[in-house]
Parts: C-alpha cells; sequence; structure tokens
C-alpha cells in the first residue's frame, strides 16, 4: 500500500511556477531562529544545544547557523574549524544570501580564527565574494574588512602611500553608509598612522563624520581629531567649527579643558593670521 | 533524683529547645527560602566605610519596588591578589555572580572582559526608565554619567562598546590633620603651591627635630606613593603626550604610549619624565622611611595616629579617613607646581588633573548570568537619579549620575573643569609596565635612590615589559573580536527573518563598526611590535 502524502502523485504541469514563491533564501524556522537569538545573546553553548535537539529538516539556514556556532564552540580546535569552513564552503557554492554569509565567515576563519592566519587568503576571499555578489552586505563588509588589510597587512603594496591609495580604490565599491563611513575613518587613521601629511587625512575624516552614527568615543575622537588636524593644517575656521561643537557636545568629557585651551591658542592664531594679510 | 524523673526533664528539655527553634524560625529568622524568585548577586571590593552601606539602601529600595527580585552583596577584601583570584576562579569555574566590580588596572586580568563580561551597549545608547520624570529622561542611559563613561569606553576591549555602569566619580585629594598643622605652623593655612608645600614640609621637619616625634609631611606606603606617581607623571608629561598625539585625539590610550615607547618617542630618560621622577622623589622624602613595604591600610593608621600631617589618597578612602579620625579632617586639593617651579616648571602645560576624569566602581554584566534583564535593571536604578543620590548619601562617595546632589560634606572631593588631562599616566598602561615600576619604585623613592637609578634600571625592563603589555592588548582583542563574527551573523540572519525590526540591523551595525575599529588597532599594534622588533628600538 502506497505512503500516502500531502501531494498528489501527479503534481499539475505548472508545478515549477511554486518556485516562484520560494524565497531565495529560505527565512530560519523556529529552532535556527531561537539558535540564533541565543548566539546574539552570547550564548553560543547554549545556541548548539538547541540546534543538536532540533527536529527540523537540514536546510540551509541550519547549515549555516551549525557552522557558525562551531566556530566558537569551546574548546576551539583546529579541526572543528577546518569542519566549519568545509561546511562554509559548501554553502557559499550557492547565490543567495546564505552563500553570502558563509562566503565572508570563510574570510574571517582565515582573518582571525585559524591558529595559522592567512591573510592573502582571506582577502582573495573578500575580493572574490565582492566580486560575485557585490550589492550583498555581507561582500560589503568583507571590503572594509580587505581594506583594513590592504591598509596593514598584506605584504602587496608596502609603500604606506600606495598602501592607502589601493584601500582608497575600494572605496567607490561601498554602497552601505556605515560601512563607508567606517572605511573612511580607517583610511583618516591609517594616514596618521604612518605619519603622512594630516592634510591628506582630512577628507577622509570629514567624510566619515558626514555619514555619522558613530558612538560614544569613536564619534567623540572623530571631533576632536578633526578639530585638532585642522589647526595644524591651519585651516582655523574648521578647526574652531569643531573644538566648538565638542565644547557643545561633549563636555561632561575633561578632554573638553584641553579643547578649550585650543579654542584660545586659535583665537591668536587668528588674530596673527588677520594682521598678516593687513 | 532518680534516673526516670532525669529522662523525663531531658525529654522535656529536648522538647522546650525544639520548640522555642522552630517558634525562632518561623518568627524571627529570614526565610529558608526566598519568597523573591529572582536573585541576583553583586560582587564588589570596595569594602571601606562607606560603599557597603551605600549599597545596603539603594538594594532595600530596589527590592521595594521589585518584589520579584532579590539583591545579595557579596563583599570581596581587596582590589589585590585575593579578589583577583576569587574573580577569575569563579568565572572559569562557572560560578561568578551576575554583577562583578572590575578595573582595568587589575595586575594579569585585562582578559577577563573579553572572556567572561558581555556589553551593555544597546541598553546604555536608551533612556533609563529609573530616571522618569527626572531632566534625563529622554537621554540615553550612557550620557547620564558625568563623564560619559569615557574610561570605560577607553578600557573597553571594544572600542565603541560600553560594558559597565559605574557608580562613582573618583578624585585624589590630599587629607589633613587639622590640630597637627595647627601644633606645627601655629595656623590653619594650607599650602596651594609646591613652593608652599616644600616650605611647609620643612616646618614638619623641624618641628619633628624639635619635638623628637615621629611626625611626617605625608603618611607613606606603596599604594599612596603609586597614586602620587600617577598624578606627577600624568602632569609632568603634557607635553611630551602633545608631540606625541599623531592622531589629534589630545589623549593617549595606554596601547599608544605602549607602542610609542617601542618607537622610542618617550622612556623615563625623557626630559619631561626625569622631572616628573624628580619630583616625584622630591616629595616622597617626606614619607616615612620603609614604605614601600606598606600596604595603604598601613598608611591610613599612620596618618590616624597622628604620625602624619597629610595622606594623598582617593576619595575611595575619604569616609574611612573622616569617621576613624579622632580629630578634623580637612580635605584640599594637592598643591600644584607653577610655571617657575624649579623641577617641572620647564614643563607645564597647566594644572595637574586630580580627578574628573572618570567614574568609577564600575559593575560588569557577567555572561553567564542566568537573571542577565534582572542585573541590568538593577544597574539601571543604581545608576538613576534616586538610586545613585542613595548611594551617595550613604556611602560618602561622590555620584557618578548627572543631577545627584553633592552633599555638602564631600564637595571637597568635586574636581571642577579647571585642570588638564593628555591620558594614561605613563604608570599602569599594562601590567608589566606596571610590575616593573612596583619592583624598581625603591630606586627613585629609597633614602640612598636616585632618578638616575631608577631611570637606568626602567631602561633595562621596559623594551621586553612593554612587548609582553603590548602583545598582551593585542591577543585580549583578538579574543573580543572573535565571538563577535558569531553575533554579527546572529544579528544579520534575525534581521533577514524579521525586516521590520530596526533594532536589529543597528545592532549589527555598531558591532561591525566597533569590530573594525578594533582590527585597525591590533594591526598598528601588530605593526608597532614588529618594526621594534626590527630596529630593536625603544631603548633611546
Amino acid at each position: 500500500m502506497p505512503v500516502p502524502t500531502p501531494f498528489p502523485r501527479r503534481a499539475p504541469r505548472w508545478r515549477w511556477c511554486l518556485l516562484l514563491f520560494v524565497p531565495l533564501a529560505a527565512p530560519a524556522s523556529d529552532d535556527v531562529r531561537d539558535a540564533w537569538r541565543l548566539v546574539a545573546d552570547h550564548l553560543n553553548r547554549d545556541a548548539a544545544v538547541r540546534l543538536s535537539r532540533s527536529r527540523e529538516s537540514q536546510t540551509r539556514a541550519r547549515r549555516l547557523a551549525e557552522a557558525t556556532v562551531a566556530i566558537d564552540a569551546q574548546p576551539v580546535t583546529q579541526e572543528r574549524l577546518r569542519a566549519a569552513e568545509a561546511e562554509l564552503a559548501a554553502l557559499a557554492a550557492g547565490d543567495d544570501e546564505i552563500a553570502a554569509a558563509a562566503g565572508y565567515l570563510r574570510g574571517r576563519l582565515y582573518q582571525v580564527h585559524f591558529q595559522q592566519l592567512d591573510l592573502p587568503r582571506a582577502a582573495a576571499l573578500y575580493r572574490e565574494l565582492a566580486d560575485r555578489q557585490p550589492r550583498s552586505h555581507w561582500a560589503q563588509l568583507g571590503l572594509v574588512k580587505l581594506g583594513l588589510l590592504t591598509l596593514y597587512a598584506l605584504p602587496e603594496p608596502s609603500a604606506p602611500a600606495e598602501r592607502i591609495a589601493a584601500a582608497a580604490a575600494l572605496r567607490p565599491r561601498l554602497q552601505e553608509k556605515e560601512l563607508g563611513r567606517d572605511l573612511d575613518l580607517q583610511l583618516g587613521r591609517a594616514v596618521l598612522f604612518y605619519g603622512l601629511p594630516p592634510a591628506q587625512a582630512l577628507p577622509h575624516l570629514l567624510a566619515a563624520d558626514r555619514a555619522g552614527g558613530l558612538i560614544g568615543q569613536a564619534y567623540e575622537d572623530l571631533i576632536v581629531m578633526i578639530g585638532e588636524l585642522s589647526m595644524r593644517t591651519g585651516d582655523y575656521a574648521q578647526a574652531r567649527a569643531y573644538f566648538e561643537r565638542y565644547e557643545r557636545e561633549v563636555s561632561y568629557n575633561m578632554r573638553v579643558v584641553t579643547v578649550r585651551r585650543r579654542l584660545e591658542e586659535l583665537a591668536a592664531l587668528e588674530r596673527a593670521a588677520r594682521e598678516a594679510k593687513r | 533524683m532518680s534516673s526516670r524523673i532525669r529522662a523525663r526533664l531531658g525529654v522535656a528539655i529536648a522538647v522546650g529547645c525544639y520548640l522555642l527553634a522552630t517558634y525562632w524560625v518561623f518568627t524571627r529568622s529570614a526565610p529558608l527560602v526566598s519568597q523573591r524568585p529572582v536573585t541576583i548577586r553583586v560582587a564588589h571590593w570596595q569594602i571601606e566605610k562607606g560603599p557597603p552601606e551605600g549599597l545596603d539602601a539603594v538594594i532595600r529600595r530596589y527590592e521595594q519596588l521589585n518584589p520579584r527580585v532579590k539583591v545579595e552583596q557579596v563583599l570581596v577584601p581587596g582590589g589585590g591578589p585575593v579578589y583577583r583570584q576569587w574573580l577569575r576562579s569563579n568565572l572559569i569555574g562557572g560560578t561568578g555572580v551576575d554583577l562583578l566590580e572590575y578595573g582595568y588596572w587589575l595586575d594579569g586580568m585585562t582578559d577577563i572582559p573579553a572572556r567572561y563580561f558581555a556589553p551593555i551597549t544597546k541598553e546604555m545608547l536608551e533612556p533609563n526608565p529609573y530616571n522618569r520624570g527626572t531632566p534625563l529622561e529622554k537621554v540615553p542611559w550612557s550620557e547620564t554619567f558625568t563623564d560619559g563613561l569615557i574610561v570605560q569606553q577607553v578600557t573597553a576591549p571594544v572600542p565603541g562598546q560600553f560594558y559597565a555602569a559605574t557608580l562613582t566619580e573618583v578624585s585624589t585629594r590630599l587629607f589633613c590633620n587639622r590640630d597637627l598643622l595647627r601644633e606645627i605652623t601655629g595656623g590653619t593655612k594650607m599650602p596651594t603651591t609646591l613652593k608652599e608645600l616644600r616650605t611647609l614640609s620643612a616646618q614638619v621637619r623641624a618641628f619633628a627635630a624639635r619635638t623628637g616625634r615621629p611626625v611626617y609631611t605625608l603618611a607613606g606606603s606603596r599604594d599612596n606613593a603609586n597614586w602620587l606617581l600617577q598624578f606627577l607623571m600624568q602632569g609632568a608629561m603634557m607635553p611630551l603626550s602633545q608631540r606625541n598625539d599623531r592622531f589629534g585625539t589630545l589623549a593617549l590610550n595606554a596601547w599608544d604610549e605602549l607602542g610609542h615607547y617601542l618607537e622610542g618617542r618617550w622612556t623615563y630618560d625623557s626630559p619631561e619624565a626625569r622631572a616628573g621622577l624628580e619630583l616625584m622623589r622630591e616629595i616622597s622624602l617626606n614619607m616615612k622611611p620603609g614604605f614601600l613595604q606598606s600596604m595603604r591600610d598601613a598608611a591610613t593608621q599612620e596618618f590616624l595616629r597622628g604620625d602624619s600631617l597629610f595622606i594623598f589618597a582617593g576619595t575611595w578612602d575619604g569616609t574611612s579617613l573622616r569617621t576613624l579620625a579622632s580629630f578634623p579632617v580637612d580635605v584640599i586639593r594637592f598643591p600644584q607646581p607653577t610655571p617657575d617651579d624649579p623641577v617641572v616648571g620647564k614643563f607645564y602645560y597647566g594644572p595637574y588633573a586630580d580627578g574628573g576624569g572618570g567614574t568609577s566602581m564600575e559593575l560588569y554584566l557577567n555572561k553567564q548570568s542566568p537573571h542577565p534583564q534582572e542585573a541590568i535593571d538593577f544597574l539601571r536604578f543604581a545608576s538613576s537619579i534616586e538610586g545613585n543620590q542613595i548611594f551617595t548619601d550613604h556611602s560618602g562617595w561622590l555620584p557618578a549620575t548627572r543631577f545627584v546632589k553633592v552633599p555638602e560634606s564631600i564637595q571637597a572631593y568635586v574636581t571642577p573643569r579647571d585642570c588638564f588631562t593628555f591620558g594614561m599616566p605613563y604608570t599602569i598602561i599594562g601590567s608589566n609596565v606596571a610590575a616593573s615600576l612596583d619592583r624598581n619604585m625603591h630606586l627613585l623613592t629609597g633614602p640612598v635612590g636616585s632618578v638616575d637609578k631608577f631611570v637606568e634600571a626602567m631602561a633595562t625592563v621596559m623594551p621586553s615589559a612593554v612587548r609582553v603589555d603590548l602583545q598582551k592588548e593585542i591577543s585580549n582583542r583578538f579574543l573580543a573580536i572573535r565571538p563577535q563574527d558569531l553575533q554579527i551573523t546572529a544579528l544579520g540572519e534575525l534581521a533577514r527573518g524579521t525586516p521590520e525590526d530596526r533594532e536589529l540591523p543597528q545592532s549589527r551595525e555598531r558591532l561591525e563598526s566597533s569590530q573594525t575599529q578594533t582590527e585597525a588597532l591590533i594591526y598598528q599594534m601588530q605593526l608597532q611590535l614588529a618594526r621594534a622588533g626590527e630596529e630593536g628600538s625603544g631603548r633611546r
């Protein structure tokens, strides 16, 4: 006796049209979503338990969750990481968001997780992802990580100015405002770290400020940096604007005392500049 | 008495005792099982007079407002080895309490936040519900602290993330035995400049010689000397800090100073450092010889016995000093150098910061807490205007929350915005550097010590101490960023499933941003280490 199924034995001819209603990557099931929620709350072990007890089918979403949780399963071993990478590589072969997330995580394994990091390999994976799925968030985030690697860690280019130019070349490919801001901020800081002229850093830092959205110390530092670097490069009006903004918005930080001293010094410089013009 | 009567009497006594005990248990003692379903525990080392009472009062009020929750205060002695061992062993064993005090300067503990504490950034960016109906009603929780939680941010394992809430603001002050001052000088005029302090110290020495009493200007101990060194070095190094401020942030972090050392941008032989050390030696000679063998309790006792005119201490010791002293205690700010000072005047930028730089008694959320929401809720109350006012009134410590009224008795602890700081004080920038300083401090402050001897000894040990500390900075950051990959992916997947939730993408974006900043720092530090390795620098 045939086993009853929920579908007729002979599906109608138009059955393939049903595929149109299947999203490119199916949303996570309840167990998988619960597991993600646990991971978001730092409860990775609980997430692993939840997934292992799940009776839901082995979907791509579930496989991604399992591979992700395995990355930080304690004790972390190279074997587990390699197994996770193999699973991520299989998932990355698709063309949906899960594939993009898996591709990105593969890059991260080589960039920060494996005992023996392979930064050129990580960079290659980020490039590959950005070429394949350029609009995916994971590809965009990968470009920021690629920018960092280019700025500091990859063997080539080796000259600081060339590193900055190579990383800056990635900037137009970043469509997401916040990720663009993060790369801008790092471009500006890299200019200063390498001791290149501060004037080269300012456009990047100003762009980061225009994008907005930074919080806490990163925001406070950015405002005071632009003020101070503008003063050092002789753009007194801009320096004044940023120092006054800092004084207005961050008055609780003791650094405001130095900022006020800078404003006094700035007034003297402005006076001297005016007199020199006469 | 027959044996039968004795037996009956024994039984009667036993039954009587049983009934009495039963009555006692049901009427007088605390319930054997808490009637509150949730218990959270808060551990800290502030066992001085003040904070335990303050926190008790906060807990009483919180429990009135929240009948479901019981809060227990766990007092663990000292910020020293006992607390460190207690903290680490409990966290490793999974028995850590819900909220834990932690300080970035705790020796050998820099990996703790990344491993065991959960960030509370999301909550920090929302208003604190316990501030409803106050001027801080709509202000994000992080901005309700008097310092905007700047120290927590600077020392967080991941820039841009919030990990702790604080309860108090600290400053360092000079506590004075007013009776002794009058006995020595005939008046109560306090020194306001280093020049006046030098004159007063000479008077104290003359008084001790004249009367044969072992009286010193300053109570001495290793801890008090370390606090003094921090204050003086931070001030003396300001011009050098500004020259080394490559990013233009007007403040240097610990890792900046470690990296700058490897780049040869400063050593303890730098003129500014030598001036600060010279001043430290000069002032420390007004402490009892051999003070480095004592801890802060010994200095407190020395002051309370009337064997020293002043004690330089943090306001964390204020309540103990003022309640235990049998004489009136005045509180003043440490006398400041002037531009014409013979030792540090050449490097004078402005008054040295003696507080106001940050809030403290920071409480972190244990990642393994079974009740994170309740723990965060208690933190919110303790740092709300109402909660922090209760803490301040009952502890005698400064508040950490804006709009909390500072009682008249501790107004002297408040540091107005009138002094300068450019970040870390070149002493507690890493546990190995701090330990090296500790080990060699006798060469600076001992009777036969000198700045030269100290500088020479530090030049030998610093390069390796700095390398190890910078390596630790790197490894701690790796510890912090690796699990973030999981969280970022989780937030991304959750957001994909619930596109209407606006918080998820925002949380993810903030985490990504702070992770990127951390990674950039890692690469910069790695480059500094690699270059120092190539060039053998850090000894210039």
